[in-house]
């Protein structure tokens, strides 16, 4: 470090705090003008409430400033020339739950010997025998889910990948769920994501960032846990089911959250299990993996650390006490994966068209797999 | 508090408007800093601004007590509780769970139970940081090269805000001679601090977040979905991201301290640039390292004791270092590795050495002329190696500290040179000629920096791989995956890696040249370029702000 009274390098002058006062009430200023279409949208995405409203009574005027000033095009005009999306907050963008009307194709949800695609379509999907995966034709698995999907999505990523017969999708996305479409629409990317993908099966983990309230279509908000929150996340949760259906899927692995460690935001979570247990008991070919029993410790409460199948003692939630760890996700992946097997690979091992992996046994101790399912075994 | 975002702005200015007003009046500033501090430090988790009150008294009351002791004997045990109390509560935080965890399934391997409490312990942001921090100021008064401090300036010191979360490691003996006298606003080095702002911004979000999420991530999460050349490029992305995310903290923390007025000690120093590992040390978390040799190298007993003991001691200083970034069995890996390349660069210069010493002897006859075979202890401070600098470091130390002792860069010695650096030794009537040899273990050029780039590299897959299972997955797919580019290979990917490490080869005077043009604008036309810059920023990077590497370490 330098004497204060010492000359810069290249004649760098020093300048008074009034100056430097200047440049920061400029930049930010200017910096809030230039930015106030994505300082918009940011408000926006805000749980719905106070600081929410505080935050866009304030992000607004400067919105409207910018816009009649010229000054959010810039940012426009910089993010299209780059193919970035727009800074603004994003039309509302309507999303039509189709009927189910499966039609699965036979690369990725069956062999050629798929007798139930043949019926004319009269069997319900769901009850309809799984086409068997083999070698070049594996079954798409597509995985979505928040952040707390990211770490267990890697590890079934890796374990589908040690199958063979699986070709596995992670799709997860920081701070989304299902309560706040305009934040990240997953009914449109589930949507999209059926065309591109055509997984013949989706594992889903959503809840934890969903504890907040939600807007209605026609433009009511419900906070958190109330009646009409309730109902409005029941629909949302049959229309993911609904689109994935449509889309062709035939099982669906719908994951709970895991056990928390503070006591509000764990009866938070635990409100929206039950809404994911009791949709998944309502239709065939969903299958909830409960993840809340496979993080308790012996008495059912929070714990940050567990035995795993070797019995030794892991650390399974990170430091947050939330999110899994890696031992954690490992730990969450085999009792999706075990799900997963037994719908899909048990047969093929029988057959002797699987390999590694296949034919784990559907059900083995409650505490490896907890997945429950309304599905008769094909 | 994230610094990228609107909340540290707002809290950022109202902070730089209070602090300019109130400097002339240091009754009032001090406790607005502290404050101001402790609600940057609390906007997480307001319980933690406990932790830094408590250890601000403790260590507080430790430093007087050490000041105050009669005898030797009980200031070396002050000192010993000090120190014992500080790693306990890091102990505590930090590695609880690991050493539990690593007794238990020890235990468990030999059939035996141990029935030890599995404790859910939320480990407080920059815990590892303030800790170090604190144990300078206590071990400084300890060896007499501070004195101590009032409360409220050492409460300053122990909370300044830029730097609690992630560093750099100021040592007390750098900050608190600053909150002696008020910062003069009328010589505010702006036009550095808006660099390293801005600077440390384009890194983070362009860079590091880029690399992160479009390779770096699916790499080390699922490398069996990754081809050879994917997984190399991921790999090398990462040591990219570290640099990007961990030294923009730096810049930042620095420049927000220097609008503040305060000077804060460089952190980095183009570390890929490095020629040797003793050489990317000095360029590498510079604190840190600086923290490492003065306070675990020399009192280990440095280079003072032969060699094997200081093979010994770099080893074991390294391990601990690598505990230090987290509790782990892939962190200390990490450092052993790291103390296996050093032991290995100071044998080959010890070998080196030897023989310069006998040619020497050779040319001087069997006589000899009355010189020391290895010349004095600590004579090739600066270039005999990261932790090479014993006597040199503890005669600064003992001159009051001062600003930080910069160790010469082996990368500034001209390709082909031999160092002939003369040494603070004993005092002698003719100082004493200093050996003729190569003191770069791997002499210069491309090769070492490239061999030092891809060693790095390497440990980094420990470093940020969660089990040695999961490292030894990413390197095995290395092998496993040929065929194909890959789809993660990017010419972006590529560019933002090229970027990255280039940014270290441009010439410190480029980037100072540009500090010196941007100073002599006109402070409008400065806010609106950088308004503009902010902009850029935000339509370039990514939604929504990543938390810093560092903060967990």
């Amino acid at each position: 470090m330098s004497d204060p009274s010492d000359k810069l390098p290249f004649g760098r002058r020093r300048r008074t705090a009034a100056s430097a006062l200047v440049v920061v009430l400029i930049a930010f200023g200017v910096g809030v003008l230039l930015n106030a279409p994505a300082m918009k949208k940011t408000a926006l995405e805000l749980p719905y409430g106070g600081a929410r409203s505080v935050r866009l009574a304030l992000v607004s005027p400067a919105a409207a400033v910018s816009h009649w000033l010229f000054l959010d095009r810039p940012a426009r005009y910089a993010s299209s020339l780059l193919g970035r999306p727009d800074p603004g907050p994003e039309p509302v963008q309507v999303v039509v739950v189709p009927t189910p009307t499966p039609e699965p194709s036979a690369v990725t949800k069956g062999d050629k010997g798929d007798k139930g695609q043949n019926d004319g379509g009269q069997t319900p999907v769901a009850e309809r025998p799984l086409p068997r995966p083999y070698a070049g034709h594996p079954m798409h698995l597509y995985i979505a889910g928040d952040s707390m999907a990211g770490i267990p999505g890697m590890a079934l990523v890796n374990m589908a990948k040690d199958t063979k017969l699986i070709k596995p999708l992670l799709d997860y996305r920081i701070s989304t769920g299902l309560v706040r479409p305009d934040f990240f629409n997953w009914p449109l990317q589930l949507q999209e994501q059926m065309k591109s993908f055509d997984p013949g099966a989706v594992v889903v983990m959503w809840g934890a960032n969903d504890n907040q309230g939600l807007e209605t279509s026609s433009g009511k908000v419900h906070q958190f846990g109330s009646d009409g929150w309730k109902k409005e996340y029941r629909k949302r949760i049959e229309d993911v089911i609904a689109i994935l259906f449509a889309g062709g899927v035939r099982r669906i692995y719908w994951v709970g959250q895991p056990v928390m460690p503070d006591a509000t935001y764990d009866r938070q979570i635990r409100l929206m299990n039950d809404l994911f247990e009791s949709a998944a008991a309502r239709h065939d070919g969903v299958t909830y993996v409960d993840a809340y029993q496979l993080f308790s410790n012996a008495n059912g409460g929070y714990t940050q650390y567990l035995e795993d199948d070797n019995g030794e003692t892991q650390q399974v939630r990170e430091a947050d006490g939330e999110h899994l760890t890696y031992a954690g996700g490992q730990r969450l992946a085999k009792a999706v994966m075990a799900a997963i097997k037994a719908d899909w690979l048990t047969q093929a091992k029988k057959d002797g068209s699987g390999d590694a992996g296949a034919g784990t046994p559907a059900s083995p101790s409650a505490k490896a797999s907890p997945a429950r399912s309304a599905t008769p075994a094909p | 508090m994230l610094f990228p975002t609107i909340t540290f702005a707002v809290f950022f200015l109202l902070v730089f408007v209070g602090s300019w007003l109130l400097m002339p009046r240091p009754r009032l500033w001090k406790p607005f800093i502290l404050i101001a501090s402790c609600v940057f430090y609390g906007w997480w988790e307001w319980r933690f601004v406990l932790l830094l009150v408590v250890s601000a008294v403790a260590n507080q009351l430790f430093a007087a007590a050490i000041q105050g002791a009669r005898t030797r004997s009980a200031r070396k045990w002050l000192l010993a509780g000090a120190v014992a109390a500080n790693l306990g509560v890091l102990g505590w935080f930090k590695y609880y769970g690991f050493f539990v965890t690593s007794v238990v399934n020890f235990l468990g391997a030999f059939g035996l139970n141990a029935d030890l409490p599995l404790l859910r312990i939320v480990l407080p942001i920059g815990i590892s940081f303030l800790t170090f921090r604190v144990l300078s100021y206590v071990i400084d008064v300890y060896r007499g090269s501070l004195r101590t401090a009032s409360m409220l300036d050492f409460g300053v010191y122990v909370s300044f805000f830029p730097y609690t979360l992630a560093g750099p490691i100021a040592r007390a003996s750098e900050f608190l001679p600053q909150l002696r006298a008020p910062r003069d606003p009328r010589r505010v080095d702006t036009s550095r601090a808006f660099f390293l702002i801005f600077a440390g911004l384009a890194k983070k979000m362009l860079l590091a977040d880029y690399l992160a999420t479009h390779i770096v991530n699916g790499v080390f999460t699922t490398p069996g979905q990754y081809t050879s050349l994917e997984t190399l490029v991921g790999i090398i992305g990462y040591a990219v991201q570290i640099y990007c995310d961990f030294s923009a903290y730096a810049d930042i923390a620095i420049g927000i301290s220097l609008l503040l007025g305060f000077e804060l000690p460089d952190n980095f120093e183009a570390p890929y640039t490095a020629v040797s590992v003793q050489d990317f040390w000095r360029r590498w978390h510079m604190t840190l390292s600086r923290w490492l040799r003065d306070y675990l190298y020399i009192p280990l007993g440095g280079s003072r004791k032969g060699q094997v003991r200081t093979y010994v001691n770099l080893m074991l200083t390294m391990v601990l270092g690598g505990l230090w970034h987290g509790a782990g069995w892939t962190f200390i890996f990490w450092g052993f590795l790291f103390g296996g390349a050093l032991v290995i660069e100071h044998r080959r210069l010890d070998v080196r050495r030897a023989r310069a010493a006998r040619r020497r002897r050779t040319a001087a006859g069997a006589g000899g002329r009355a010189m020391s075979e290895y010349g004095p202890s600590g004579a090739v401070a600066g270039d005999r190696g990261a932790f090479e600098l014993d006597r040199s470091a503890r005669a600064l130390a003992a001159m009051g500290g001062g600003p930080a002792f910069r160790a010469p860069a082996a990368g500034v010695t001209p390709p082909g040179a031999t160092a002939v650096i003369a040494a603070p030794g004993p005092a002698t009537t003719a100082p004493p000629q200093p050996l003729q040899y190569d003191r770069r273990p791997w002499g210069g050029g491309w090769l070492p920096r490239i061999g030092v780039f891809a060693f790095v590299t390497f440990a980094w897959v420990f470093f940020r791989s969660p089990t040695f299972g999961a490292a030894l997955s990413v390197l095995a797919q290395l092998f496993r995956g040929w065929g194909g580019v890959g789809a993660a290979v990017t010419p972006a990917v590529l560019l933002v890696i090229i970027v990255g490490i280039g940014v270290q080869y441009v010439p410190r005077t480029f980037y100072q040249r540009l500090q010196a043009g941007f100073s002599v604008l006109n402070p409008v036309v400065q806010g609106l370029v950088l308004a503009i810059g902010f902009m850029l920023l935000d339509v370039l990077g990514p939604t929504g702000p990543a938390s810093f590497l560092y903060f967990k370490f």
